[in-house]
């Protein structure tokens, strides 16, 4: 009797069950794991890149006879790498953190089952967070080993593309291990972040839990929220003021550069507060028929879930669109006041300053697309049960690919809405504040206000990439919703 | 010519239907020729113990899964042969579910959990089968929770919201699976007494899987499966005549296995 109990579930790959706990490294191949891998090793093979380059190009600098030691110019290389690593760092730990808060919700059976046999809550997580350590150190050295190949590869080449062979630069520098190292010390305190839920599952969960807890009961988020409003209204009084110093000195952009660092803080801490009323207005967007109305709904289910797998997208493209609106404004600017003819030089380094930046902060967006892919996969994975009750009830295999479409659309195009809107407040406030002394035409009178200018390929690029972002999302949930059977909503 | 499943009063049937997994020496016969059929108006109760075969003939019976061989009807449409979104439609539009558990889509209220198949079919209810519902709810109780999601809401009473979706787009038959698997007796019993009635008051063709004497006890008939095979096909029984039919098979079982 039981050999046939046990043949009907033979068919039905326990996807979410890790396949071999035993093995000391089984769990991972546990779905999830692979994508936190490949995020440190982004980060960290950025990290070398990034130090790789610049230090190449202050070798290179140095050895000019011209430009000799320029302290000043090596300093604001390091100061941009600095920042543009801590970026990417950043959004990998929120996604890194947001992975394993889901991989854990997924695994809550688990935890119970071993809490009723007697583990500790305590030990339950502190093998969670030794997981992410593993999944941070593997990331990191592949991300090192890839990214000094790359630099070594890059070196060579720049130096036989300019002919400047002569410079003497050694690839292999001990200062490459600092991102690997702190992108694997984030990694073990993201997971460690995101397993607090650990600490809220009962012995008694492995018992029934048919019923969908409530997730947003537990979390503490009231000091969370407290950091994230004051931050915010930090940063916006010092981006109104850096605006206001801005109409008498351009020194105004430091004051505003601080507030837009306090302020994004802010935005980014708070984005459970801030991005589900955007995603309940843009899920209105989709309609109403059914297959809308459960997408809509599934990324409101866990609302802290989706709001950080936002907010990681919305910060790359914050940051592209910063960076395209600020130098067009200022290129704008600085034509008008020159009465109608910018100087081509001044032009041609705005345009390239301008592509390189944003390529360099994209590399976060990517990171965050990452994760939002893995999200979007391990969300259907948890829902099987789910989907086959929706396919006994007569939803089609075509409305659920419609559905896990219109779910990873509605998490890209909110972010994507989001950051432009950002980015373009951003960078017309850099512009603004660094710009409002500049006398313009016609009466050449300061101080004056300058209206943002924003800049179409930049943001049609933004849009197409937010477009194919959405399809790749889609791809594998896809592929794993279609091939849930109805009789799995009757299975165990 | 053949007799239509109409000519013959039948909800749905199932002809020499088989059902094996595995291949070789591990080879399960889950159903060994069944043949069935369930009357219309009629609520049938469908029992015999774990690994008798009783689900997979209910999920093949409702177009949830397909057989090994043999034929199956729901009304007079041959389902053995269609496509996945022919059977998807035919699920959505003439067949209704009560499962043990889970039941609900955790997202929807459960005015939007009823209405899920009209939702799924892109139309809005016809104003015969709006009035239908409201009645439903009424008799269920649910007047005061349709605004409730399933998280907010007893084990009965999303036992009681699934049985209205079930019921409300009047299916040509409802499949319940263990509907009161998850119950207190109460509730158990509430579900059982609404699944009856809608065969006594609306004619409703209902067909139950359960292990549970109780539960089959409020059925017009009783079929019941023993190795994948219809061992017998009673009229209405008494919980303490199926529980004794039951002891007698096993023990019959039991006694032959021994000799």
């Amino acid at each position: 009797m039981t050999a046939i109990a046990e043949s009907g579930r033979v068919h039905l790959p326990a996807a979410s069950v890790p396949r071999s706990v035993a093995t000391p490294l089984g769990w991972l191949r546990e779905r999830g794991m692979g994508a936190s891998i490949l995020v440190a090793a982004i980060s960290s093979a950025f990290g070398a890149i990034l130090l790789s380059a610049t230090g190449f190009i202050a070798a290179v600098l140095r050895a000019d006879p011209f430009i000799g030691e320029s302290g000043m110019l090596a300093a604001v290389l390091a100061i941009m790498s600095f920042l543009l690593i801590g970026v990417a760092v950043y959004v990998a730990a929120i996604v890194t953190a947001n992975t394993f808060a889901t991989v854990i919700a997924g695994r809550t059976r688990r935890i119970a089952l071993l809490r009723l046999i007697g583990a500790s809550a305590r030990s339950q997580r502190s093998e969670v967070a030794r997981q992410g350590l593993v999944v941070g150190v593997i990331g990191a050295v592949l991300g090192l080993v890839a990214g000094t190949l790359v630099s070594w590869a890059g070196v060579a080449l720049a130096g036989a593309a300019f002919g400047i062979e002569d410079v003497e630069y050694a690839v292999v520098q001990p200062v490459l291990v600092i991102p690997a190292v702190v992108v694997a010390l984030t990694t073990w305190a993201a997971a460690w972040a995101g397993s607090r839920r650990v600490l809220t599952v009962t012995p008694l969960q492995a018992l029934g839990g048919s019923v969908e807890a409530s997730h947003d009961a537990f979390t503490r988020k009231g000091a969370r929220n407290g950091a994230a409003i004051t931050l915010f209204a930090i940063g916006g009084a010092l981006l109104a003021g850096g605006i206001a110093i801005g109409l008498v000195s351009p020194l105004g952009v430091i004051v505003a550069f601080f507030g837009g660092i306090f302020s994004f803080t802010g935005l980014a801490l708070g984005a459970t507060l801030v991005m589900p009323p955007v995603l309940r207005l843009v899920g209105r967007l989709f309609g109403s028929s059914a297959t809308a109305r459960l997408a809509s709904e599934n990324a409101l289910r866990y609302p802290e879930r989706s709001s950080r797998m936002a907010i990681g997208v919305v910060m790359g493209v914050t940051l592209v669109t910063m960076f395209a609106v600020a130098l067009e404004t200022v290129k704008v600017v600085l034509t008008t006041s020159a009465g109608g003819e910018a100087p081509q030089e001044m032009t041609t380094l705005l345009d390239t300053f301008a592509g390189i930046m944003m390529g360099l902060v994209a590399v976060s967006a990517v990171i965050a697309a990452v994760g939002l892919v893995n999200l979007l996969t391990i969300g259907v994975v948890q829902r099987r049960r789910e989907l086959g009750l929706l396919r006994a009830l007569g939803v089609s295999t075509g409305q659920v690919r419609r559905m896990v479409l219109l779910e990873a659309a509605h998490i890209t195009i909110t972010a994507t809405i989001t950051g432009l809107v950002l980015g373009i407040a951003y960078g017309w406030a850099g512009a603004q504040s660094l710009l409002g002394a500049v006398p313009m035409p016609p009466s050449f009178s300061s101080p004056t206000l300058v209206a943002p200018a924003v800049p179409w390929l930049p943001v049609a690029i933004i849009v197409v990439a937010t477009a194919v972002l959405t399809l790749v999302a889609a791809v594998v949930p896809t592929r794993l919703a279609t091939r849930v059977v109805p009789v799995e909503a009757l299975a165990d | 010519m053949e007799l239509s499943s109409t000519d013959l009063g039948l909800a749905a049937r199932v002809q020499q239907l088989t059902k094996t997994y595995g291949t070789g020496e591990s080879t399960v016969h889950a159903l060994d020729g069944v043949s069935v059929g369930i009357r219309r108006g009629e609520f049938t109760a469908i029992m015999g113990p774990s690994g008798s075969g009783k689900s997979t003939l209910m999920h093949i019976m409702a177009g949830l899964d397909a057989p090994s061989s043999g034929r199956a009807w729901i009304g007079d449409t041959d389902i053995t042969g269609l496509s996945d979104l022919e059977l998807t439609i035919l699920r959505r539009r003439r067949v209704g579910f009560v499962f043990q558990a889970f039941n609900l889509v955790p997202t929807l209220d459960a005015l939007g959990n009823i209405l899920l198949p009209f939702d799924l079919d892109g139309r809005r209810p016809t104003t015969l089968e709006r009035a239908r519902i409201d009645g439903l709810v009424e008799r269920l109780g649910l007047a005061s929770r349709l605004n409730h999601r399933p998280h907010q809401l007893s084990g009965g009473q999303q036992q009681r919201v699934a049985i209205a979706r079930a019921l409300a787009t009047s299916p040509d038959l409802v499949f319940a699976d263990e509907p009161t698997g998850n119950l207190d007796s109460r509730s158990g019993r509430e579900v059982l007494t609404l699944l009856a009635a809608a065969t006594r008051e609306h004619g409703q063709s209902i067909a139950m899987v359960t292990h549970d004497p109780v539960a089959a006890s409020h059925a017009d008939r009783v079929l019941f499966l023993g190795d994948g095979r219809i061992v017998a096909d009673k009229p209405r029984q008494s919980a303490e005549e199926i529980s004794a039919y039951m002891l007698a098979s096993e023990l019959g079982a039991g006694a032959a296995v021994a000799s």
